[in-house]
């Protein structure tokens, strides 16, 4: 395999990682422009530990996921009680936030008489982990896909179980799930929680994988990019997103067809598309049909 | 068995870092088509200039990561000691992460910030933050 | 000290009212269609770089620029409305709001593919630098920006209390089906209100681009965000609150600026939207569009 699609495939599994932490809110009932802040926070982490405190990379992303989620509880916390647009603006700036202050953060360690570190707008370079330890491309993107593969099957396991039901029923009737019982502000900041930590171990995957992050890696459009693979892609299967990421970035990166007019050809696509299936390709309607038709 | 496994993350953890020190240029000539350059990159190590490497370069935008592919080239030698040739085919102008890859004699990678215009590719350092818009 | 203080807020006012006109438009589309649409500060994107076109063939004088700049903004609003919200008129507010965020896309790579450089100058609103009145300094940008709040926010009441356009506006966001049921041609109403939010659009992104004198494909996030921003700030839904928003934005962000810096300046400000939204004070949830 050429590095070139090594590449591809790479992202397309890293981006996954931010689509389906966006998907899991969704399907909880909240929209979240926010997830890219915790996968920057799960950037940074990993970074320093393993380029500054020499931490073994499964390690560091344990600790990028416990950072993950604690910025998700952080945040949820105050939001609990936010629904719709002002849900989506506060996580908005929650993530901007996150960004400012790694703008911010000048923190560097002299290994071997070089500084390494965060160091604000100039970026966190120089994560050398994967070379220091002998990985190859191809070997990354066995272990993007390897973990990104294990996720998808304990989503496939939820979406079977009652916490499956329940969570989306928690998405679709929050006060019927309330007089049933079920905890709701608990199982948010749960749900939030988890979503986190899935946005932060795409994020220290991705700054192993580049070797460099900076701030502007985690803005908006990474936020907004990664919700609306949840919302092309369909919200009614884990599928749902990884579609959404293959259609732009596999397909539309395949067709150098489309050099230069990339957006424009997505850009429509998905605006016809959402005319014609407004819950996404793979909505509940479709997933529901093709599970009678094949099980 | 706990003492082992301690041991072992010690050694890990005072593993030193690679000081392998490498520095890299860009001197980039638009040509005739648009977002075309043809590159020249100076790689040095530790300071000497380094030859013989495998490098293929590639590149990134920042404010969009894992987004605009760009095709990696291979570099070949170029004419002075450490200096390789590639020709680059971005889709846009603006801001570039150049990602150069080695393959030989070590494997690393450097990343370099450049701006891409009409006239060629210019260092960025990024000091204060850029006008509002 | 204090001279300081008057000089950071009047520059914060003007910029404040520059946001004020951005959430302005953000709020007729969210008071009327009850949508967002993430394509606002893009379409005056293209209205801006229109007339950046424009300016660098014909050299042409700034009023025309901002005819031009007004007339690309409404077009790319028409263009919006017509894939992003009349389909999705009675559907999904998500759809509508992807399908805008697709057409944002559109918009950047379009400008970015007519106009290349990362940046375009554009001409000044005035020629010559700052008034000196006193110790302070008053640039007559900001006034024609104060200027222009405010006749464009009366002319906006007058315009929903006092005309039968503004009547068939109200009925169709306190009671869409009435109204349909009145004879109002409600699809119509709703891209009138597009078309003028857009046109608001265009006459804020005019005003910015004269007085920073620079065109960069940002600009259609950055209004997209301020937009929001002041809206939120102001309390979603209403006209007032949409003004009150944008000045106060404007006043926090020139104080944070000078005393912090241009990163806790917007630090602050999104805080401050964090902490608003948070607590959640009544006044921040009034739903009515005027």
């Amino acid at each position: 395999m050429d590095d070139y699609t090594v590449g591809i495939l790479t992202n397309i599994g890293l981006i996954s990682f931010i689509a389906l932490s966006a998907y899991l809110l969704i399907i909880a009932g909240e929209m979240s422009f926010g997830q890219q802040g915790f996968f920057g926070v799960g950037a940074y982490t990993a970074g320093v530990a393993t380029a500054m405190y020499g931490i073994p990379l499964p390690v560091a992303a344990v600790l990028a996921m416990g950072a993950g989620a604690t910025a998700a509880f952080l945040v949820g916390l105050p939001t609990l009680r936010l629904r719709g647009l002002y849900f989506a603006m506060a996580t908005l700036a929650a993530a901007e936030m996150f960004r400012i202050v790694f703008e911010l953060l000048h923190f560097q360690r002299d290994i071997d008489g070089e500084p390494v570190g965060p160091d604000g707008t100039q970026g966190f370079r120089g994560i050398r982990w994967v070379f220091e330890n002998g990985v190859e491309p191809e070997g990354f993107l066995a272990l993007v896909w390897g973990m990104l593969a294990a996720v998808i099957v304990l989503f496939l396991l939820v979406e079977r179980s009652r916490l499956g039901a329940t969570l989306r029923m928690l998405g679709e009737d929050p006060e019927l799930a309330r007089l049933l019982g079920i905890h709701v502000e608990r199982f948010k900041l749960g749900v939030a929680a988890v979503a986190g930590a899935l946005a932060a171990l795409g994020g220290a995957l991705y700054a192993h994988h580049n070797t460099y992050i900076e701030p502007r890696n985690f803005d908006i459009m990474l936020g907004v990019h990664s919700l609306a693979y949840a919302l092309i892609g369909g919200l009614g299967t884990v599928f749902g997103p990884l579609l959404g990421v293959l259609v732009d970035i596999g397909v539309l990166e395949g067709s150098r067809v489309f050099q230069g007019y990339r957006m424009i050809v997505f850009g429509g696509l998905v605006a016809l598309l959402l005319i014609l299936r407004p819950r996404g390709l793979l909505d509940e309607r479709t997933v529901h049909w093709l599970k009678r038709r094949f099980a | 068995m706990a003492k082992a496994a301690f041991c072992l993350v010690l050694a890990l953890v005072s593993l030193p870092a690679f000081a392998q020190r490498l520095q890299g240029e860009l001197d980039c000539k638009p040509t005739r088509t648009d977002f075309i350059y043809n590159c020249t990159v100076k790689l040095a190590r530790n300071g000497e200039p380094l030859s013989g490497a495998q490098i293929t370069v590639g590149a990134d935008m920042p404010s969009m990561p894992m987004a605009h592919n760009v095709k990696p080239v291979k570099a070949k030698a170029g004419k002075a000691p450490g200096e390789y040739e590639a020709t680059l085919d971005l889709e846009m102008l603006g801001e570039w992460a150049v990602k150069l890859r080695l393959a030989a004699p070590v494997k690393d990678q450097l990343i370099l910030l450049y701006e891409f215009d009409e006239q060629g590719a210019r260092q960025v350092r990024r000091g204060d933050r850029p006008p509002r818009k | 000290m204090i001279l300081d203080l008057i000089q950071n807020s009047f520059d914060g006012l003007a910029m404040g009212a520059a946001y004020a006109l951005l959430a302005v438009g953000f709020t007729l589309v969210f008071g009327v269609l009850r949508r967002v649409n993430l394509s606002y500060g893009p379409a005056i994107m293209v209205g801006c770089y229109a007339a950046t076109w424009v300016s660098v063939a014909f050299h042409s004088n700034i009023v025309i620029l901002l005819g031009v700049t007004i007339l690309g903004s409404v077009l790319a609003g028409a263009y919006v409305e017509k894939l992003c919200f009349a389909p999705h008129r009675q559907g999904s507010a998500i759809a509508a709001m992807v399908a805008s965020f697709a057409l944002w896309m559109q918009f950047e790579e379009a400008v970015t593919l007519v106009m290349p450089k990362h940046l375009y100058d554009f001409p000044p609103m005035f020629e010559g630098g700052p008034l000196a009145v006193g110790p302070l300094l008053l640039r007559p940008e900001a006034l024609v920006m104060l200027a222009c709040a405010i006749v464009i926010c009366a002319a906006l009441q007058f315009l929903l209390a006092r005309t039968r356009f503004g009547l068939a506006v109200r009925a169709v966001i306190d009671a869409p089906i009435a109204a349909q049921l009145a004879g109002i041609n409600v699809p119509r109403v709703l891209l009138l209100v597009f078309l003028l939010a857009s046109a608001v659009g265009g006459l804020a992104g005019w005003l910015i681009v004269s007085t920073y004198t620079q065109v960069t494909p940002m600009l259609g996030m950055w209004s997209t965000l301020k937009g929001l921003l002041a809206m939120m700030i102001g309390g979603l839904g209403s006209l007032r609150g949409a003004v009150v928003g944008g000045v106060a934005l404007g006043l926090v962000e020139a104080h944070s600026q000078w005393f912090l810096g241009p990163q806790a300046r917007d630090l602050i400000a999104y805080l401050l939207l964090f902490v608003l939204l948070a607590w959640r004070p009544r006044w921040m949830t009034t739903q009515s569009a005027s």
